[in-house]
């Protein structure tokens, strides 16, 4: 059991590359927390530090309390599964688990005990005498997993441990890894870069761009109200439309104006919108919030020109262009067909609109 | 079909690459005729002969007469357990040396071009010239080397002069031209290692002892068998630091197998029976090689 807590970690590499730039977070003891971002966000880096593999600039990584920044990395009790699961090439699947119990000098029993249990856990029970290179790619991520289990750690860090995996693998490893957590109820730090991954995966999300935290919260919550343009274009795909408009109407906070078309504001949106009568606006649209039916309860319409229409079986992707040339993404039911050049009107569901300042991205949210 | 007037009618693909390789290679190849192949046919055909220096021709065949003459030498014996010493000796302490330079090479960041050109330095001397160079260092008399201990009040040493003296000085010489060699190959197979192993060694709480021996050793066991063998091969056919250096001596001190072959040439004149025992020489590097290669393959 393990609570991980970070304060103003930073790491510069070299002279002046920062990595992770004043971090603060709290991961909750039994928490699925997933650290989300682009490559090169610093989340790995993150997690190395959590790890004890990367040393730390400034700032301090607490577990239980305690801080653990010149902790050597075995004495965290905290396991890894890497990427490329960096298993001992050498050994046996048997050795690769047992390795690091040896080390920890536990009896012969006991190492045979919770071998045996972790590969019944994981089906690998009849891989224990194979070197990892006679082992599929998920086999050897299921032995990675298993060298993390086997030790029983108060908490484990997952660096991208599914970004190898075909697509229809890494589905299957997602609900066991959730399966995993509810079983054991441990802390488990998730790194990805796949937004699918942190949406089912993760407890709570925390969205990292250039080494800074942008969003912390539960999934659904980050995704209805995305703190800013990037998390808004990140998450789920196709991302939000976001869309250069501007405040207008007769007081100038009437409708947002998309020209030809302007979509009335709700009080709520009026309320936060407050001050920023006829200024420009980012108006950010999630693709299903678009529809061909007039079926929300406060809607308005306007007309796009299809530039391209993507069947992807269960639902289609309209791709539009308005008037002003600005493209929209629209998730739409999957007997929809048009012709590319034709016009199609879709109806906007009001309730949904979201609103970033055009200069700082930040969502425009009531006080 | 655009280029195929130019390039030969009708041939594959295939064919026509190949006829292209053989083309580049055939120069090398006829070079290689000349001064390995025909040398080395020559050799075994001469070993069946009673070929002498005085008696220079093929005329009187002998069977295996002389690999008898050359099994029953009365110094044959020695001078293979002076190739032995000389090649366990000097292979050993090259990859013990050249281990330990290696890891800490492989652990350097700044300054590895020019500790790479200090390393390689001694490799682009030729062995007649590191021969020259060290009996010159070492001389008795004019030597720095002696001048040098000289200074802090150690008598002279006969570097050159004294049996079991001399043997180590040829075994440290081939050393010091050879250990970067070593240190180089195990250097590229340390800088190919997946770094992966030994970031979960760390989690899994090994120490850097036991990562060296559970997984650097291990991992480097094919480079290591190789270099092994490579320089094995290469130590047992030395000559010419030998030649340079003590001429065999003193007495039978440093008369390993390659020179005991060349003085039953051109100083017994008996070709044939030198040829003989080249071929003797030849058999065991072969079936080194057969090893090594076997071993290479293995890994694939």
């Amino acid at each position: 059991m393990a609570e991980i807590g970070l304060r103003n970690l930073t790491k510069v590499y070299g002279q002046d590359v920062t990595a992770v730039d004043s971090i603060d977070l709290d991961v909750r003891d039994g928490e699925f927390m997933v650290l989300l971002g682009p490559s090169g966000c610093g989340k790995s880096t993150t997690l190395r530090m959590i790890a004890g593999l990367e040393a730390v600039t400034s700032g301090e990584i607490m577990i239980d309390g305690d801080v653990v920044n010149d902790v050597d990395p075995a004495e965290r009790d905290l396991a890894v599964v890497f990427q490329n699961y960096a298993l001992y090439p050498h050994m046996s699947v048997a050795g690769n688990l047992s390795f690091g119990l040896k080390l920890r000098k536990l009896p012969r029993d006991e190492i045979d005990r919770r071998i045996a249990a972790t590969a019944d856990m994981l089906g690998i029970g009849d891989l224990l005498k194979r070197r990892p290179r006679q082992l599929s790619g998920g086999q050897q991520q299921r032995v990675a997993l298993g060298r993390a289990l086997v030790r029983d750690p108060a908490a484990f860090l997952f660096d991208e441990p599914l970004s190898n995996l075909d697509a229809k693998l890494r589905a299957a490893m997602r609900t066991e890894l959730i399966k995993l957590h509810r079983m054991l109820g441990k802390t488990i730090v998730h790194v990805t870069h796949d937004q699918v991954e942190a949406m089912t995966m993760g407890e709570r999300i925390c969205i990292m761009r250039d080494g800074r935290i942008v969003q912390v919260g539960p999934p659904l919550e980050v995704y209805r109200n995305p703190a800013d343009t990037f998390v808004a274009g990140f998450l789920a795909s196709p991302p939000m439309n976001l869309l250069d408009a501007r405040l207008g109407g007769e007081t100038g906070l009437d409708e947002v104006e998309l020209p030809p078309v302007g979509l009335p504001l709700l009080a709520r949106h009026k309320e936060a919108l407050q001050g920023r009568a006829g200024g420009a606006i980012t108006l950010g649209i999630r693709p299903e919030d678009l529809d061909v039916e007039p079926s929300a309860a406060q809607h308005a319409a306007m007309t796009v020109t299809v530039v391209a229409v993507e069947a992807l079986g269960p639902e289609v992707i309209l791709v539009g262009a308005l008037p002003g040339g600005q493209e929209v993404s629209a998730r739409l039911e999957s007997d929809f067909a048009a012709p590319a050049g034709s016009e199609v009107q879709l109806h906007v569901d009001l309730e949904r609109l979201h609103f970033f300042d055009t200069d700082t991205g930040r969502a425009v949210t009531a006080s | 079909m655009l280029l195929s007037p130019a390039t030969g009618g009708n041939l594959t693909l295939t064919q026509r690459d190949r006829r292209f390789g053989y083309l580049l290679t055939a120069p090398g190849l006829a070079v290689l005729l000349v001064v390995i192949t025909f040398p080395l046919f020559f050799t075994v055909f001469t070993s069946f002969y009673d070929y002498t220096l005085l008696t220079p021709n093929h005329d009187t065949f002998i069977g295996g007469e002389n690999y008898q003459e050359a099994a029953d030498e009365e110094y044959l014996p020695g001078s293979l357990w002076v190739t032995v010493k000389f090649v366990l000796a000097s292979v050993v302490i090259e990859f013990i040396i050249g281990f330990i330079v290696a890891l800490s090479l492989n652990a350097t960041d700044r300054f590895k071009t020019v500790y790479y050109l200090i390393l390689l330095a001694p490799l682009l001397i030729n062995p007649v010239v590191v021969g020259l160079l060290w009996r010159m260092l070492l001389h008795s008399e004019l030597g720095i080397v002696n001048y040098a201990i000289g200074l802090v009040g150690i008598r002279p040493v006969s570097w050159l002069g004294d049996p079991t003296i001399a043997f180590w000085t040829v075994v440290l010489t081939d050393i010091w031209h050879q250990v970067s060699f070593m240190a180089i190959l195990l250097l590229a197979g340390l800088a190919a290692l997946p770094r992966e192993p030994y970031e979960a060694a760390r989690m899994d709480g090994a120490s850097p002892l036991r990562c060296f021996f559970y997984i650097t050793l291990p991992l480097m066991r094919p480079v290591i068998f190789v270099a092994l063998l490579l320089r094995m091969i290469f130590a047992i056919k030395t000559f010419d630091i030998v030649f340079i250096m003590t001429k065999g001596g003193p007495g039978t001190a440093t008369d390993i197998i390659s020179y005991f072959i060349y003085r039953a040439a051109f100083f017994g004149l008996d070709i044939g029976r030198a040829s003989a025992m080249a071929v003797g020489l030849l058999i065991i590097i072969i079936v080194l090689t057969a090893l090594l290669y076997r071993y290479m393959r293995s890994l694939n």
